[in-house]
């Protein structure tokens, strides 16, 4: 459906995106990631043919989004980053606008005015003038905008930008009630927002991909790189009984443990494996023989979180050498 | 045809909503009635040849203060993005934009049909002269705009495009008014040089004349700067 080859962007001696190749298969939610100034938006503006790039080619539904714009573009809802609104009209006025460019007749961008309307929870901003509206009502005027043609592919820079978290929670149920028919392609540089919509997950950083798949992928991956997860175990008795019973276990490398501060009796333990071994059943397995209460037991894994900006943040470190390789050769 | 008369009825909304608007409005009804009380008295030629003559020169000014927003907002807001994404192609849109300033414009001139009426009342005014030299006003007025059209998208500024067009018009006008005056203009570039200018195009019309040749000028000119505001709006996509 929304297709990037080799999309690049200079601007003058700044690169902005590097080789960037993107494939959505129709009727899935994908979040685009990445950092502030990763080339997200640059991207995006290649692909709904704002931009067009220096090299490469973008397609919407196999429609060049240059050669054949007209085509491209009545599949297209695009919500701009920076949301541009005509300030001095009123949220129906504009929605009639909208629906004129895209040539739909008049019984029809009514039935679909009060249908989006109702969606992005404008029914009663409808006479309000655009100027006047908060940020985050500006924001679901400019989505109603995106969504009003019904298009089957969907560009939406920076969705939940400037909403309340109410807000965001709507818009969040709104992009996945659209997944199935519609391909959307969402952006955003907050990671849990992506997490909970989208079906599949493209990092990019200093205008590269540098991560994509499903969320448990990414997940999984973020374990795989994370060897030495420990395991935090919440205990009653002793710190000194909790490492006798612990530090005696096979594929154990170290063992901590702590009185919990405030709670009498429990006592708090870190059990830090020998390469990669998940070590939660033998943990339990000898607390139980020792008779010692346990009320939790919990692998520290890497989050995604900290798998993002360990893979947005060491790009950067390899683009920095490789800019200062090819400086040096000039 | 659709999406451009759906963009020139928005742009027209914005003209009538933006304060600059009604402040050119005045200055027009103002400035033109001047001119038409200082030739309307008794022994005078009954008519509209001194009034149009003086409009024509407002329109210097004024032409360009209803033109400098029409895409250079579009630019500074960033709505632009949003119609280039849109199933419009730029000629829809500078064509929508330059429709939308043509009707205010005859908006604009609305307060000569007063003093035609008050002339008509007084005297009895040969009507030709009278129409032509309108007809003339608003040939004037659709190469005007088309020049505002072109600077309004050549920056996002709103005071440059209006000094841009300012300029623009003032080299079509004064410059070429006086310079052919000028001994060291050849005979030939001299001839040309009366041609382009567009005081002496219209005063064909005001004196009564309806004459192709100025059709073409008007046109040609007109087409002229719409296809550069066109191709400056595309160029806008590769920098």
């Amino acid at each position: 459906m929304i297709q990037a080859s080799h999309l690049t962007k200079w601007y003058g001696p700044t690169l902005a995106v590097d080789d960037l190749s993107l494939e959505l298969e129709p009727g899935k939610i994908v979040g685009f990631l990445g950092p502030n100034g990763a080339g997200k938006s640059t991207t995006i503006r290649m692909l709904t043919g704002y931009l067009p790039p220096t090299s490469g080619r973008a397609t919407l539904d196999g429609h060049d989004v240059l050669t054949h714009a007209a085509d491209a573009r009545r599949k297209l809802g695009y919500l701009p980053e920076s949301n541009p609104l005509y300030p001095e009209m009123r949220v129906e006025e504009y929605l009639h606008f909208a629906g004129k460019l895209h040539g739909m007749a008049r019984p029809l961008r009514r039935s679909r005015i009060d249908h989006v309307a109702d969606r992005c929870g404008l029914s009663h901003l409808r006479r309000r003038t655009i100027g006047r509206l908060s940020k985050g009502n500006k924001q679901r005027v400019g989505l109603a905008a995106a969504l009003l043609h019904d298009p089957p592919m969907l560009v939406l820079d920076e969705p939940t930008s400037g909403l309340d978290p109410n807000q965001i929670g709507q818009v969040r149920q709104l992009i996945r009630d659209l997944a199935g028919d519609h391909t959307v392609l969402l952006s955003s540089h907050i990671l849990p927002e992506v997490q909970r919509v989208a079906d599949r997950v493209v990092i990019v950083a200093q205008g590269r991909i540098v991560a994509d798949g499903t969320v448990e992928e990414l997940r999984e991956r973020s374990h795989a790189e994370d060897d030495r997860a420990p395991v935090h175990v919440e205990v009653r008795g002793t710190p000194d009984s909790v490492k006798q019973a612990l530090a005696s276990l096979d594929h154990v490398d170290t063992v901590e443990a702590a009185e919990e501060p405030g709670q009498y009796g429990w006592c708090n333990a870190w059990v830090v494996p020998h390469g990669r071994k998940d070590l939660r059943v033998q943990i339990a397995e000898a607390l139980a023989e020792r008779n010692l209460l346990v009320r939790e037991i919990r692998r520290e894994a890497g989050s995604l979180e900290e798998y993002f900006v360990r893979v947005t943040d060491s790009s950067r470190n390899v683009s920095n050498q490789a800019a200062t390789t090819s400086g040096g050769v000039a | 045809m659709k999406a451009t008369l759906t963009l020139a009825r928005r742009e027209l909304a914005s003209l009538f909503f933006s304060p600059i608007g009604y402040v050119v409005l005045a200055l027009f009804a103002l400035g033109s009635s001047m001119v038409f009380y200082i030739g309307f008295a008794p022994g005078n030629h009954a008519t509209m040849r001194i009034t149009y003559s003086g409009v024509v020169w407002l329109l210097v000014f004024l032409a360009p203060a209803v033109s400098m927003r029409l895409v250079s907002e579009e630019l500074s807001r960033g709505t632009i993005e949003r119609l280039m994404t849109s199933p419009v192609n730029d000629l829809q849109i500078i064509l929508g934009k330059w429709l939308a300033a043509m009707f205010f414009f005859a908006v604009l001139l609305s307060p000569l049909v007063v003093q035609i009426i008050v002339l008509e009342l007084a005297a009895d005014p040969d009507l030709g002269p009278v129409f032509t030299g309108l007809v003339g006003l608003l040939l004037v007025g659709c190469l005007y705009l088309a020049i505002g059209t072109f600077a309004s998208a050549a920056t996002e500024n709103q005071i440059i495009a209006f000094l841009l067009t300012v300029f623009i018009i003032c080299g079509l006008t004064f410059l070429l008014y006086f310079l052919p005056t000028a001994e060291f203009i050849p005979p030939g570039v001299r001839s040309a040089m009366y041609y382009a200018n567009v005081n002496r195009q219209f005063e064909d019309f005001n004196k009564g004349l309806i004459d192709l040749r100025n059709f073409v000028y008007f046109g040609s000119m007109t087409a002229l700067f719409l296809f550069l505001a066109v191709k400056l709006l595309e160029s806008r996509r590769w920098r």
